[in-house]
């Protein structure tokens, strides 16, 4: 016999994104889920971010790793506090994971939750954890053809921070280019450029985000 | 690499779907996959194949819809097929909304 379900496949993963949707919204709680390769720099512009942001509003992170604790103890440093995920090699968080994880964070005090997902361009854009916008970093030494070669992160992302400009001398990354089809394949995309290393861009990025953490 | 994720997901759908039915062995799973849904199908079935291993769908494979990337203008409302993720309409200055490609469905089971 032939049973029609038309069940969502990730539909146990939506319902618990929903949880954690609901859970923020009641608590106050801006939520960014931050993407992009692996050395693409999310955890340089996250501490960055932290030293622009963390004296005006309250900021918490949770911290995927497939392994390690590294980037933890960067944010620890900073002064905010860090829950490490390790996903023993999963390549992306998922909903549970964020549940289990903002468990011991003590919500009512935290405005902005920054999520800092596995190093990828794929999986992680496919797997909704209750965030209210997605980000996504690429960086100028990754190439420029990368939005069009892993379209639905760029298309799924509120805002791409192009980052480490600062080496753009050095390579044949085409800006213009790179501009071109991410508003074509996102047009209403919101696009940054920064370099962590000469502080270009950053004053801009963090404004935007407190901008999107107050609304 | 998702498609382990997928395909645990597929495989619980389906094993859940049987015993509610009184089913005792899987045929066919059919599935609907957008185009922008980001699944590679030669890993999914792979996962599936070992995944599937040892339950009611040991023998079971996978019957899978392709679905295009269909988009409609803001403005002019035309629909239009994108082999290019090209969003901004041909037609006019509007914008394109996705309106499918990004299906991650089981469809059905055949099982008896």
């Amino acid at each position: 016999m032939e049973i029609k379900l038309m069940k969502n496949i990730l539909g146990a993963n939506d319902e618990i994104a929903a949880q954690n949707r609901k859970m923020f919204a009641a608590r106050g709680v801006v939520v960014m889920n931050l993407m992009g390769s692996p050395g693409s720099g999310k955890t340089t512009l996250l501490e960055q971010t932290l030293t622009r942001l963390a004296d005006k509003i309250k900021i918490a992170v949770i911290e995927g790793d497939l392994f390690t604790a590294k980037d933890a103890e960067r944010i620890e440093r900073a002064g905010v506090e860090v829950i490490q995920i390790n996903t023993a090699g999963g390549c992306h968080l998922d909903a549970p994971m964020i549940q289990k994880a903002y468990a011991s964070l003590d919500l009512n005090a935290v405005d902005l939750l920054i999520v800092e997902n596995v190093g990828n361009l794929v999986c992680p854009a496919e797997f909704d954890i209750g965030e209210n916008f997605k980000a996504v970093v690429l960086s100028i030494t990754e190439g420029d053809d990368k939005p069009l070669k892993y379209p639905l992160i760029f298309k799924e992302s509120a805002t791409v921070v192009l980052n480490k400009t600062d080496l753009l001398p050095f390579t044949n990354f085409d800006l213009q280019s790179a501009r071109r089809d991410l508003t074509t394949l996102h047009p209403s995309i919101k696009i940054f450029e920064t370099s962590c290393t000469s502080g270009a861009g950053l004053d801009e990025w963090a404004a935007w985000l407190l901008e999107r953490t107050a609304r | 690499m998702h498609e382990a994720t997928l395909a645990e997901s597929i495989l619980n759908i389906a094993l859940e779907a049987a015993r509610q039915n009184h089913a005792a062995k899987i045929f066919k799973v059919g599935l609907t996959l957008g185009d922008m849904a980001g699944v590679e199908v030669e890993a999914l079935t792979l996962a599936f194949d070992v995944l599937k291993k040892n339950t009611p769908a040991n023998d079971a494979r996978l019957a899978i819809k392709r679905v295009p990337v269909s988009a409609a203008c803001n403005k002019c409302g035309k629909v239009f097929t994108l082999e290019r993720y090209n969003f901004f309409c041909p037609e006019c200055d509007g914008v394109l909304i996705l309106q499918s490609g990004r299906e991650l469905l089981v469809d059905f089971v055949d099982c008896e």
